[in-house]
């Protein structure tokens, strides 16, 4: 069984066992006794010890990654929970209205800047671009605004000319409201809009990250909705205290909102960052831990079996002479 | 601070709502006795990198940052 | 819309509303716009579950009572905390653009928006106060208030000297300010610290 097993395996790397590659290996690679007695259809046990040396490599690799993630998803988990009662009194004012309909919608994305971190980057931008063509139609205009690498280089493959800005290196310094708050503040600068539709990943918990959209609305159709009544038809009820005009009071409050909900949006999304490759690096070890002890074998039954063909030829040899 | 103007005065320099508040914060994180100021001074950095697009083309990035420029 | 909630659902959800600390407060509570939201969404993209939105997260408020309740319940939340959340208290004062106001329970709604100014809460006998640097104040017919501030400091993290050092700093740059964004910038500091005066001195 273990020489049929063995022939599997010697189909498996054939393309390596041809002579030539194998003598350039014996020059290479420090001679070990099992080679001098290999035939073509084994492999050599030197190759076994080499893919097991990286995956072993590989393996600590993911495991001091997962460390990381695990040690940094505690640190920013605790700010993402304390900043979620941050949007909830915007909602509770302005309610929640993910299907307005209106002519500018500008659709941000929030993804990360490092790979290795499951699906969840891609899960936002399969996300956003169904946002997208929810909201296309005759008249409308849809822009992207970018957050982080992952997304750019996914929404550039088929969207570029929708892009309207994208920003990266966001996590040089540990997130806080100060460099949220600009980059919101650019976004409010250099993009016109009716809707802003903030698509990231809430932290539900190590594997449970849940898409989501945030939908701002520009002061002008907040006062258009208010009129229209139905979800902000409370808000002309609201009596304004600052002494300016009820639309400067409201472009103020859009503004802050969008600031707000940014910071928790990239908080949370950051928090999934990092569960997510906690995660990707768990199951990554386990894969190699697998990998090993597969190999592990292979290179115990190789090493038998040439042993076994050592004996054989010895006492073939010895009752040869023998007889 | 009331005024009788239609616009604050911070907007109608050109400051968004955003500006404003960001910079009264600031002010009040540099009044702070230690050890709070140094550790409020310490968590507010900001380096962000904006690039806009023109035509599917993006322009040349502007890196925003506190951090002097290595 | 949350306010006009059907009742029981008021009932049920004010005993946890008391427990508001939120940890996985997925109370599902799908509001009909989201519905027609995921009506859409189904429509059009079959294939992908439709994306979650905040009011799926948040509790609902209860709806105006139809008495004045005796006491406030306070949300005063600061981007890295929730400083006080769900707190029943007496009154508040807060520092309005348009002077510091008073708000008991039953005030009328109001939507405030916030200069640099102490904000302080009367529970009994105690009072708290905190120096905020700006942001806004949303009181709900419900008797519900939130607070929502950028910077919000105890008055003791305060050094005196610094504020007035700050202070004859900012009234030598609005003296000596070209622009229209430099003056701006330098009387906000000055704004900023008069308020941190008299918070200290009154």
């Amino acid at each position: 069984m273990a020489m049929a097993a063995l022939r599997r395996e010697g189909r498996r790397f054939a393309p390596m066992i041809s002579p030539n590659p194998i003598n350039s290996l014996r020059s290479s690679l420090a001679p070990s006794e099992e080679q001098a007695f290999i035939g073509v259809r084994s492999i050599s046990t030197q190759i076994v010890r080499n893919r097991m040396k990286s995956v072993k490599n590989i393996q600590k690799i993911t495991k001091a990654m997962k460390m990381v993630a695990a040690s940094k998803l505690r640190a920013i988990q605790v700010r993402a929970e304390n900043s979620r009662g941050l949007w909830q009194p915007f909602t509770a004012l302005l309610g929640d209205t993910p299907s307005v309909d209106v002519k500018k919608n500008v659709i941000v994305t929030i993804s990360s800047d490092k790979g290795l971190c499951g699906g969840i980057n891609s899960t936002s931008v399969k996300t956003s671009r169904a946002l997208f063509k929810l909201n296309s139609g005759p008249d409308k205009e849809n822009r992207y605004v970018v957050l982080g690498e992952k997304a750019k280089a996914q929404l550039i493959r088929d969207s570029r000319k929708d892009i309207e800005i994208t920003l990266t290196e966001l996590q040089k310094n540990p997130l806080n409201y100060t460099q949220v708050s600009v980059l919101a503040d650019e976004i409010l600068k250099n993009v016109e809009y009716d809707a802003l539709r903030i698509v990231f990943n809430k932290f539900g918990s190590v594997v449970s990250f849940m898409p989501t959209t945030a939908t701002i609305l520009s002061p002008e159709i907040v006062e258009k909705e208010a009129e229209a009544g139905g979800k902000i038809g409370d808000l002309d009820s609201y009596e304004i205290e600052g002494g300016e005009t009820k639309s400067e009071i409201l472009q103020n409050l859009t503004e802050f909102q969008f600031s707000c909900v940014m910071f928790n949006a990239v908080l949370e999304n950051a928090c999934s960052e990092q569960g997510a490759r906690m995660s990707a690096m768990d199951s990554s070890s386990r894969n190699a831990g697998d990998m090993l002890d597969r190999l592990t074998l292979t290179y115990n039954r190789t090493r038998q079996a040439s042993i076994t063909t050592e004996l054989i030829e010895i006492i073939s040899g010895a009752s040869a002479l023998e007889g | 601070m009331a005024s009788n103007a239609a616009v604050p005065f911070w907007r109608a320099a050109g400051m968004t709502y955003i500006t404003y508040s960001n910079i009264c914060a600031n002010t009040v994180r540099n009044c702070l006795k230690e050890p709070y100021i140094s550790e409020a001074v310490a968590r507010e950095k900001v380096h962000f990198s904006v690039a806009k697009w023109v035509d599917g083309k993006p322009q040349k990035p502007i890196v925003r940052s506190d951090d002097p420029e290595e | 819309m949350f306010r006009q909630a059907p009742q029981l659902m008021a009932r049920a959800t004010t005993v946890a509303m008391r427990c508001r600390r939120l940890f996985s407060t997925d109370v599902p509570v799908e509001a009909s716009a989201d519905s027609t939201f995921v009506e859409a969404w189904r429509k059009l993209i079959p294939n992908i579950e439709p994306p979650k939105t905040p009011s799926s997260f948040m509790t609902p408020r209860p709806s105006t009572p139809a008495s004045i309740p005796t006491k406030l319940t306070v949300n005063f939340v600061l981007p890295y905390s929730s400083q006080l959340s769900n707190k029943e208290v007496d009154m508040v004062i807060i520092p309005a653009t348009t002077g510091l106001m008073g708000v008991l329970p039953g005030h009328v709604a109001t939507i405030a928006e916030l200069k640099p100014g102490v904000f302080s809460v009367h529970e009994g006998n105690d009072v708290t106060k905190y120096f905020v640097s700006s942001g806004f104040a949303f009181i709900h017919a419900n008797s519900f208030a939130d607070i929502i501030a950028v910077e919000a400091v105890p008055l003791d993290h305060i050094d005196p000297s610094l504020v007035h050092k700050g202070l004859a700093d900012f009234t030598q740059k609005l003296n000596s300010a070209s622009t229209d964004l430099e003056k701006a910038e330098a009387q906000i500091g000055v704004d900023v610290h008069s308020a941190l005066n008299s918070a200290l001195t009154g």
